[in-house]
């Protein structure tokens, strides 16, 4: 099952970016593809990205290429520390749920309505949720001047220390 | 008794053997000094006793060596009126109880007597101390007593201890004022502080004495109470 | 030079081989832990001895000398190393003569947090420990801006050689918890005469204490050699992430660890990287480690609290942003009291953690994907944490001990545990040995299987072979089994992601499972690292025979 269900995921994970809304706290926004100026790799390793600090100018559109070398699963997000802090506990309901399993997801539960319009399919704009080997991508304009923090929150990750500063000038 | 000696002989080769595989960490022997009594009594008729029950031991899990001594000194006559050593050798028979047998010297002032015994000892369900020896003497007199004691906790340091002790005769031994049948009793009372760790702890209690049937009648011919009454003030030692 | 060539230059050196020297000398020291001050063991002058800091891919060579005047012998605990290295008189080497120098080589082939013991009589109890540091080759997975060691030990004031007569003596000499009078009427008040006389009946006819969870009271719990008074402190600037290398070096007691008002990221246990997870407070047995990361932010001081797990004791320590800070100290909790459950009485034969252990490793063996097992695991344990707590599979249902975190945050299990990385391929295991853990409280007499080390044939184990060791606890102690020279692979149901250890706690009434690759030829000692059961005979020779090095039989 595992197998079917890995090549549904950079799909899916592609069409979280298209999802606005949750995300204007970010720092920023959902960005246009047309207007992007710059590529930017981004690695995840177990557990912490390469590499550790970014830099923006205020109104720069960005591509945000996320690869996951990691033998885990983990997470790609653009927030302040608090968001990151408040997005910790969906994290850990995932966890608990049985969606995140260690090293690969479950998607046939990520589709799952959880009751109240909920669901656990993880569609933030601002953010990807990738498996060990995929690559993703993330397109975002970063309006105005702040401090930020792009982090894992799978929980445990960001506490161990995998996040890293980005500083929009 | 033999099999015990030939046992305590066997693991005393084995330690030998064994050194190989002590490793380092671990322990074989060990020895043990207690005085669960040592103490000074006041009789109702105003006599004055000093009494002590103490232990030391050493060997194994498995066997272990014990010099067991029981002595009452009357301070009015200068004069030893129980003083009791024993040897023995003890080995565990179940989980809970251990199975002891030596001799036993009967040395007080007048006559004096020699035993062997054999006897059980350990602890009961419901935390009942029990000690229970069968004896021969000398002369092919059989005894037998049996020791009951109970700790009660009122705090974890304050202890009260009752104890009860029966002693009985399967034939008369006249010269040393031993009647047939159940022959007397004591019974204790002991509120005990643990002043130093358990290794040493005063008491003060009380203690009673009783003989029985022809005992009690060689007792009173020798001008003896037939039972008596004492305060005790002492101290429990261990190390 | 070019900044560049420098660069991949210094990127070669961890690659040659680095070798370094190091000195210890056993002397007698004077421990003062603030309650009391006792004639002890250390090295080099101290109790404890020194951090050894070693590097991964280094070749060491530590020299001892034994300036005591009895043997001694240093154990380098949890170090992967040759059997002739491991520093067990009498199954290594013959141990260190008194004046005498012993050379130890060997490489360190592993990074994380370790410590070091004698392993000769109770020289360990009376101060002879330190910690082990060992730098990873590559960068850590996780990120700290400083590290403390925090080495907890249950200082206590009578030496080990006295402990262990007293407790031979008798078996309760040290147990200052017992039920009392009092107990009795408070137990009547709140659960009636009926079922406080029954309660008392059943523990009196077993002839056991559900108050025997700790055989020697009356310590002072260390940090660092200080004791809660002494109050040893780690600064930090609020704001860093701090990296507390938790080692219990204690003779007897397990430390339920906590720091109020902050959650630890546990990132490592027994030196091997777990994925990490977030709690509130932790247990550590007797001889673990765990590494945890803090990260303070307020400007103010956070107390290091490890109470003991029967709550007789505890240990302190501050981490303050400035020197002479104190946190507040919490209060000890109640003791706690063993149940039937705990006797193993209470689902004979059923208890939990023979149970989904056994079915999970059935489950492995006919192919089924276990990693949904994990998943299952978590999805069925952790739903509503601080509402309603899971109970701990590693705890009998119904447990005296299962622990509970003070804030009713997360208290970690065993179960969250999750390698990093795998150490090894997963495989199916060649044989399966149990050892029954077994023992006499009243006589104090420890053993496996009923039989202890001294009258034991050893286990004989293959090179090559991986081994699965059925740990089933039949006694009312809480046992640190050790093994030495060889992992031990504790099976929480996650397969591959098992977590690689070196201790296995294994509480009364349970059945806990684990895995070993036998990959280290020679005689290694596997025991119970209580010091008073190890020495009892709760220990066991491991011979492992053929093997690269032609095993010592």
């Amino acid at each position: 099952m595992n197998r079917i269900l890995n090549g549904l995921a950079a799909a899916l994970l592609l069409s979280a970016t298209t999802a606005a809304g949750a995300a204007s706290g970010a720092g920023g926004q959902p960005g246009d593809p047309q207007q992007v100026t710059r590529t930017i790799e981004v690695v995840m390793h177990d557990n912490y990205f390469e590499p550790e600090q970014l830099s923006f100018a205020a109104g720069e559109t960005v591509r945000l290429k996320v690869r996951n070398e990691g033998a885990l699963v983990h997470e790609f997000n653009i927030g302040t520390a608090a968001m990151h802090e408040a997005h910790q506990g969906q994290m850990q309901m995932m966890v608990d749920h049985g969606v995140i399993r260690g090293d690969h997801l479950n998607r046939e539960l990520m589709k799952m309505d959880m009751g109240g319009g909920h669901s656990m399919a993880h569609d933030h704009a601002n953010s990807l949720l990738l498996e060990p080997g995929q690559e993703a991508e993330l397109v975002w304009k970063f309006d105005h001047a702040d401090q930020l923090e792009f982090a894992c929150n799978v929980p445990g990750h960001y506490q161990a220390g995998m996040m890293g500063g980005i500083d929009v000038e | 008794m033999k099999r015990l000696m030939t046992a305590l002989l066997l693991s005393a080769s084995a330690s030998a053997g064994a050194e190989e595989m002590r490793h380092s960490m671990h322990h074989g022997f060990f020895y043990g000094l207690q005085a669960d009594a040592l103490e000074y009594r006041y009789g109702d008729s105003g006599e004055e006793l000093g009494y002590w029950s103490t232990e030391a031991w050493w060997g194994t899990d498995e066997l272990k060596a014990l010099w067991l001594s029981e002595a009452e000194y009357d301070f009015d006559h200068d004069s030893w009126e129980t003083l009791d050593n024993r040897l023995a050798l003890q080995t565990p028979v179940s989980d809970f109880l251990d199975l002891r047998g030596g001799l036993r010297f009967d040395t007080p002032d007048g006559e004096n007597r020699h035993y062997v015994f054999v006897g059980l000892s350990g602890l009961l369900p419901y935390w009942l101390e029990m000690d229970s020896n069968l004896y021969l003497s000398e002369h092919g007199d059989l005894s037998l007593d049996l020791a009951l004691e109970y700790e009660l906790l009122l705090t974890n340091r304050l202890h009260l201890t009752p104890e009860l002790e029966f002693d009985a005769a399967l034939s008369d031994d006249e010269a040393v004022g031993v009647g047939r049948g159940l022959r007397g009793m004591e019974a204790g009372l002991r509120l005990s502080y643990d002043l130093l760790d358990r290794a040493v702890v005063p008491y003060l209690g009380v203690h009673y004495e009783r003989a029985f049937g022809r005992s009690a009648d060689f007792a009173v011919q020798d001008g003896e109470d037939r039972d008596g009454w004492f305060a005790i003030a002492g101290v429990r030692l261990m190390f | 030079m070019s900044s560049s060539a420098l660069l991949s230059a210094l990127a070669l050196l961890p690659a040659l081989s680095w070798a370094g020297e190091y000195r210890l000398t056993v002397d007698e020291v004077t421990i003062d832990t603030g309650d009391f001050r006792k004639q002890g063991i250390g090295y080099n002058g101290a109790s404890p001895g020194p951090v050894l800091r070693f590097r991964e891919g280094e070749d060491v060579t530590i020299h001892v000398t034994n300036n005591l005047d009895e043997p001694t012998s240093v154990h380098w605990h949890g170090l992967i190393l040759p059997y002739q290295m491991d520093g067990v008189p009498g199954l290594s080497y013959p141990g260190i003569a008194p004046g005498e120098t012993f050379t130890y080589r060997f490489p360190i082939t592993q990074s994380g947090t370790y410590w070091f013991h004698s392993h000769s009589g109770f020289q360990e109890p009376d101060g002879a420990y330190g910690a082990i540091i060992i730098e990873p080759n590559g960068r850590e997975p996780f990120r700290y801006d400083r590290e403390y060691v925090v080495q907890l030990t249950d200082k206590h004031p009578h030496s080990g050689d006295r402990i262990m007569r007293n407790l031979k003596t008798s078996a309760d000499y040290y147990n200052r918890q017992q039920q009392t009078v009092g107990d009795f009427w408070r137990d009547t008040r709140e659960q009636g005469l009926a079922a406080t006389l029954k309660d008392r009946l059943m523990w009196g006819d077993m002839r056991m204490m559900s108050s025997d969870i700790e055989d020697v009271q009356g310590f002072t719990g260390l940090i660092n050699g200080k004791g809660p008074e002494q109050n040893w402190t780690g600064l930090f600037k609020p704001g860093e992430r701090v990296r507390l290398r938790l080692i219990n070096s204690s003779a007897m007691t397990y430390f339920d660890v906590r720091l109020p008002g902050l959650k630890m990221t546990v990132v490592q246990a027994d030196g091997n990287n777990v994925q990490p997870v977030t709690v509130d407070e932790l247990r550590i047995g007797v001889a673990e480690t765990y590494d945890v990361i803090v990260q303070p932010k307020e400007d103010r001081a956070y107390t290091v609290f490890a109470e003991s797990m029967g709550r007789s004791g505890f240990a302190r320590g501050t981490l303050a942003p400035r020197e002479g800070m104190l946190g507040e100290i919490p209060e000890l909790r109640p003791a706690p009291l063993l149940t039937m459950a705990d006797m193993g009485m209470a689902h004979a034969g059923m208890d939990h953690g023979s149970m989904s252990h056994g079915d999970m490793a059935d489950m492995d063996d006919s192919g089924i994907n276990h990693d949904d097992m994990a998943g299952m695991d978590h999805g069925s344990m952790s739903q509503g944490r601080a509402a309603e707590l899971p109970a701990d599979p590693f705890y009998a249902e119904g447990s005296g001990l299962v622990p509970q975190a003070y804030n009713d945050g997360r208290f970690l299990s065993y179960a969250d545990l999750r390698a990093q990385k795998p150490l090894y391929e997963e495989r199916k295991p060649t044989r399966e040995i149990e050892l029954r853990l077994t023992g006499n409280m009243e006589r104090y007499t420890w053993s496996i299987n009923g039989i202890k080390e001294s009258d034991a044939e050893p286990i004989r184990l293959q090179y090559g072979e991986r081994v699965r060791f059925k740990f089933v606890n039949e006694t009312m102690m809480t046992h640190p089994m050790h093994l030495h020279g060889m992992w031990s692979i504790l099976d929480v149901g996650a397969g591959q992601w098992n977590p690689v250890k070196h201790v296995i706690s294994v509480a009364p009434g349970t059945t806990v499972y684990m895995e070993t690759e036998v990959d280290a030829p020679g005689k290694w000692a596997f025991h119970c690292h209580l010091s008073y059961h190890a020495a009892a005979g709760m220990f066991r020779t491991v011979i492992v025979e053929g093997g690269p090095e032609g095993g010592d039989s």
